[in-house]
């Protein structure tokens, strides 16, 4: 198959093996005919798809630093079990993910809600969004590559958090609520 | 090459003693002095560091993978994809007004409900129909897909064919609701 990609070995291998003497026997001609025909299906696949490597390449962002990193085959790091790291920041996301189900139904359903309700909202969305800002910081800032951005960012984000968490409780005691808010803007 | 070959088959076709004398003579035979000579490579020995420096430079050349553009588009990745840019828009939205309202006061911004109520109804219809719109989409796409999700939590749907079913019920679902938005 290695002669498909790669002509010099196609005549290396196949061409002798076709231009060899008819032998007398039957059997013998028909598995020349067939593997001529072989060839011809095998050459036309790979004149037509030219290779693997026959996609565009576009630059659309840098590749990034290729870090290596301990020596030639070292086994992979586990880290050590911790549930606090696994199940229950999984679960803790799914009880969050939840939450904001009732608590944005509620408003649709009565119209408003009272204002601690309102907070438990607003802290829930943020909460949420924080988790959602970490899983895309993790994602594209790998720490392999980015340690110090990817340190950065984590503390950006938690900045960020706390900042708007305060802005939420200004928001929450001097100002109308979050739904009550967005009905107000949203009938304007 | 057609004699090497032939003289193969004959030795593995006959009995075994036979077939070893046979083999190591064909092996003497087709083996001339110039074949070996070329195969004798010139290698040079290199210190353990520098190989490691070797292998380090050698893993740097290494191809990245290709963007996402080369993929198919699919409702599942598209889906997902689209779920977490809906999510970040909502979220880079309230983290952007609750971080301005916070400093609000320090930089003298009037930004409470009834100013930007008011803000709100002086813009154009269009204008309104589009931000109203722009808030409206990415909120019904993320709820429905979020609840989507939830279901998967709970091992539920996650066979190809649910998962398309599914993903056309958050996009009929999405429409919905979004024009409705959009309308009140």
């Amino acid at each position: 198959m290695a002669s498909l990609f790669r002509s010099s070995l196609r005549t290396a291998t196949a061409m002798p093996r076709l231009t060899q003497p008819v032998s007398t026997t039957s059997a013998a001609a028909a598995v020349r005919c067939s593997g001529m025909k072989n060839l011809g299906i095998m050459r036309q696949a790979g004149m037509t798809k030219k290779g693997f490597h026959a996609s565009a390449s576009r630059k659309l962002l840098p590749a990034g630093p290729q870090v290596i990193q301990g020596t030639i085959n070292d086994a992979a790091e586990v880290p050590d079990p911790n549930a606090a790291h696994g199940s229950y920041h999984w679960s803790f996301e799914r009880l969050i993910s939840v939450a904001l189900i009732p608590l944005t139904v509620a408003p649709f359903a009565a119209g408003s809600i009272n204002p601690v309700t309102d907070a438990i909202l607003g802290a829930t969305i943020i909460i949420h969004s924080h988790i959602g800002f970490e899983s895309i910081i993790i994602d594209y800032i790998p720490h392999r590559k980015y340690p110090t951005l990817r340190k950065g960012s984590m503390w950006a984000l938690k900045g960020a958090t706390v900042l708007v968490l305060v802005g939420l409780y200004e928001f929450e005691t001097n100002d109308v609520g979050i739904t009550e808010a967005v009905k107000r803007v949203w009938k304007a | 090459m057609f004699a090497r070959s032939s003289a193969r088959i004959t030795a593995s076709a006959l009995p075994k003693p036979f077939f070893i004398t046979r083999s190591s003579l064909v092996a003497s035979q087709l083996r001339p002095a110039t074949t070996t000579a070329s195969n004798s490579a010139s290698t040079q020995n290199v210190s353990p560091d520098d190989a490691y420096t070797i292998l380090v430079a050698q893993r740097k050349q290494r191809p990245i993978s290709p963007h996402l553009s080369i993929y198919q588009p699919q409702l599942t990745w598209y889906g997902s994809a689209a779920n977490r840019i809906t999510g970040s828009v909502l979220s880079v939205g309230a983290y952007g007004f609750f971080a301005a309202y916070a400093v609000a006061p320090a930089f003298g911004w009037h930004l409470d409900s009834a100013t930007i109520a008011a803000a709100f109804s002086g813009l154009p219809a269009a204008a309104k129909f589009g931000l109203k719109f722009a808030v409206a989409l990415p909120f019904s796409y993320h709820s429905w897909n979020g609840i989507r999700h939830l279901l998967w939590d709970t091992g539920k749907a996650l066979d190809i064919k649910d998962v398309y079913r599914t993903g056309y019920a958050v996009l009929g679902l999405t429409t919905i609701s979004t024009i409705y938005l959009v309308m009140i």
